[in-house]
């Protein structure tokens, strides 16, 4: 069964599709990778997915998913260092979906939010400042996050990029826990190896679905091999899409925007 | 004492002390989200509001507040849809609304005789607080105060992770008007007393002192309404002393505040970074 399913789906920005014709699902209790070149639309499709930015055309099915079920960790975070905020109360923003602005936290949260600390090796931690703490341990943070959403999707953009082997292993043997539970993850990666050893699914994306379907058969040389030219093909002498959402030229450079369409 | 027995000297102080409980914490969330010029651009943008009152009703208080007041929710509603679009980045669509409106009220004074309108955005007329400007600036402080009581979830997650919000389907951006009508609101309430540009101090430097003080945003607000409220004691009482403007007084004891915590917070203070004391934590 799928979570989520993608039909004819068309992202992008100011009009300018980044991602094009996807046409696919996430199964539901699966740990999928979404891997690709840069600038492949990894990242745009994941916002889409969480609501973040609207379909071009298309539509994305959430098979009865509201927006609370889903925990959305992007690739950049955002989190301001600069705000007067302890890690406790970066990971209680994990309760909105349950408890909203107003809603009141229960000795019930609290256990939970000390558990998902537990969790992710931060406990002792809770009342550090988030100016105060390594990206690594931010980034664990962030997770706990995730747990205290006790989402039923998942969406992880290259969540272990710039953090050390340790830190990658605890995180991945977390997310592993996630399917038995009945959740969905979809994450963005750029290790292969990892995605390997991690992951049952895999879309490999190159501004369009090279292949999509169990990693072992997604990741054939052949199928990585036409995601880098294709990727390679938008740098340049590439056909234009007809589609109607086509990107003007940018930046004085015809091909810089041009794709190829099968 | 002798001092406090002026009767506008005991309005002042009340003056002031509402814009330490209202706009300092205010400030705190304006610092943490990296907006401590927005009250500065705002206060600007008060002016083409009190000339154009001026004109319409000449010195009248209740004219100057509303013309103020409307001046300033324009401009924060203006550069909030603006920078929202994310077509601007908020400072700079900010600096385009207030310098438009700064020249909007040059060109408004220039053909008025302004100067109760300049000198009370400049310097302020302590006197000017009578009974409808106590009101006014109680009921800034007390509106603030049952905002921030309120919504301070959404606001301190709005300015932590505003992605995170976004995600979530928070109303981030009604909490950042909400914000923005605040801060317009103790502004005016401060301006006729202690000029535009030293209510914004009173706001922001108070807050900035705070982080030498705290690190979550409660403790920083209390620092900021501690340091605000003394900060604007010693001013009136020192202005009074020596016969000169009492905002300009207040801010420059509000900066002295913010070097004495630069120096001994406990907070990333200078002493708190001498060398050997540094890796006392964690």
């Amino acid at each position: 069964m799928s979570a989520v399913r993608l039909r004819n789906l068309t992202l992008g920005y100011e009009r300018r599709p980044a991602v094009h014709h996807l046409e696919g699902a996430f199964a539901e209790g699966r740990l999928s990778a979404v891997v690709g070149p840069n600038g492949s639309g990894k990242s745009t499709l994941l916002k889409g997915v969480a609501g973040a930015i609207r379909p071009l055309s298309g539509q994305i099915e959430l098979s009865g998913l509201k927006p609370r079920d889903i925990a959305y960790l992007p690739q950049d975070h955002g989190i301001s260092k600069t705000f007067p905020m302890t890690l406790e109360a970066l990971v209680s923003l994990g309760l909105w979906n349950q408890r909203g602005m107003f809603g009141a936290i229960t000795l019930k949260d609290r256990a939970r939010i000390a558990d998902a600390f537990a969790a992710v090796g931060l406990t002792g931690f809770e009342h550090r400042g988030v100016d105060q703490v390594s990206g690594g341990q931010l980034q664990r943070a962030l997770f706990a996050r995730v747990l205290v959403q006790d989402a039923r999707l998942i969406l992880l953009d290259e969540p272990f990029a710039a953090l050390d082997a340790r830190t990658t292993a605890d995180l991945v043997s977390l997310i592993q826990r996630w399917p038995g539970e009945g959740r969905t993850v979809v994450m963005v990666l750029h290790d292969l190896d990892m995605v390997r050893k991690t992951c049952g699914d895999t879309l490999l994306l190159a501004r369009e679905a090279v292949a999509w379907g169990e990693t072992e058969s997604t990741l054939r040389p052949e199928n990585l091999l036409k995601a880098r030219r294709l990727s390679e093909a938008w740098a340049e002498h590439a056909h234009v899409c007809h589609h109607d959402d086509a990107p003007a030229p940018e930046h004085g450079d015809p091909h810089a925007s041009a794709h190829s369409h099968p | 004492m002798t001092v406090l027995a002026d009767l506008a000297l005991k309005s002042a102080a009340a003056g002031a002390l509402s814009l330490a409980l209202g706009g300092a914490p205010l400030g705190v969330l304006l610092v943490a989200r990296r907006m401590s010029l927005m009250g500065d651009a705002m206060s600007h943008a008060l002016l083409p509001g009190v000339a154009i009152a001026f004109l319409l009703a000449g010195p009248d208080p209740v004219a100057l507040t509303l013309g103020a007041l409307a001046a300033a929710l324009v401009v924060a509603a203006a550069s909030t849809l603006f920078s929202r679009a994310r077509a601007m980045p908020e400072d700079a669509s900010f600096a385009v609304f207030y310098l438009t409106a700064l020249a909007a009220g040059v060109l408004i004074l220039g053909r008025s005789v302004g100067e109760e309108v300049v000198h009370a955005l400049l310097f302020g007329a302590p006197g000017a607080l009578d009974a409808h400007g106590l009101i006014l600036a109680a009921s800034a402080a007390t509106a603030t105060l049952v905002s921030l009581a309120f919504f301070v979830r959404g606001f301190l997650a709005e300015g932590a992770d505003p992605v995170f919000m976004r995600a979530a389907r928070a109303p981030g951006w009604a909490l950042h008007i909400l914000l923005m009508m605040l801060v317009a609101l103790n502004l005016v309430a401060g301006f006729r007393a202690f000029g535009a540009l030293m209510t914004v101090a009173m706001m922001m430097i108070p807050a900035a002192s705070a982080r030498y003080w705290a690190r979550g945003y409660v403790g920083q607000a209390g620092a900021a309404i501690l340091l605000s409220a003394t900060a604007s004691g010693a001013g009136l009482l020192l202005a009074g002393m020596f016969g000169v403007e009492p905002g300009a007084v207040m801010t420059l004891a509000a900066a002295a505040l913010f070097a004495g915590s630069a120096v001994v917070g406990p907070i990333n203070g200078l002493i708190q970074n001498l060398p050997g004391r540094a890796h006392l934590e964690g």
